[in-house]
């Protein structure tokens, strides 16, 4: 069965019922609300959160030992690592530590790394996890 | 000065389960669970691995939804720090 349909034009492609209004919210109303770690999660998902050294941001580049993004190549600097930390490893790093698989003269440099997260940089929401009291 | 441009993780990254209106995100970059509304979801979608500033984002979202705010802009900016704050966007 089909009902009359005068409004559609002939050959457009686009069902224009189908459009819906997005709200998109006061400016000052907040449309997320993150679940604590410490709240609704083990342990274990924490640790196993990822940080990747450096971010995508800043793919490619060197880490100096103040933990800066440095340009690649540049000499004291430690090179990027090969796959993201695990919060576990992070946690190791930030204890002064070497976690296996990781360069003990370039540990210093990835902590660094890790302590100048800020939010909205990748593996920030997980250093953060780390810092919890839980 | 450019727009500053915000980039979402792979939707793959993302698990999603709509709840009666919300949706629930678990983050497996971060290992974290948000609650979130709309338009989170929908900006989240609009920028999953393809960079964009305030305009492109509208730009994009425009081709699925229209707005009823006249403040666009100013809206999308707000709903923007939210996330970034939650560690869901990052500025590219």
């Amino acid at each position: 069965m089909s009902g009359p349909d005068d409004s559609k034009a002939a050959g457009d492609g686009f069902v224009a019922s189908r459009r819906t209004v997005l709200a998109l919210g006061a400016i000052a109303a907040s449309t997320v609300v993150t679940v604590r770690p410490a709240l609704a999660q083990t342990a274990g998902s924490v640790m196993a959160c990822q940080i990747p050294v450096p971010g995508p941001q800043a793919a490619g580049s060197y880490i100096a030992q103040d933990g800066s993004a440095v340009a690649a190549g540049t000499p004291g600097a430690a090179p990027p690592l090969s796959r993201p930390l695990t919060g576990e490893e992070a946690k190791v790093l930030l204890r002064g530590s070497t976690p296996p698989g990781v360069d003990p003269g370039a540990a210093q440099a990835y902590a660094n790394y890790i302590r100048r997260l800020q939010a909205g940089m990748s593996g920030f929401t997980c250093y953060a996890s780390l810092q919890m009291p839980r | 000065m450019a727009a500053l441009r915000y980039i979402a993780d792979a939707e793959d990254d993302v698990r999603a389960v709509a709840l009666d209106g919300l949706t629930l995100l678990y983050h497996a970059p971060s290992g974290t669970t948000h609650i979130v509304a709309s338009p989170a979801p929908e900006i989240l979608a609009a920028l999953s691995e393809k960079p964009a500033d305030i305009a492109e984002l509208l730009a994009r979202l425009a081709t699925h939804f229209d707005f009823e705010d006249d403040a666009a802009a100013e809206a999308i900016g707000a709903r923007l720090v939210e996330l970034e704050a939650a560690g869901l966007v990052r500025r590219a």
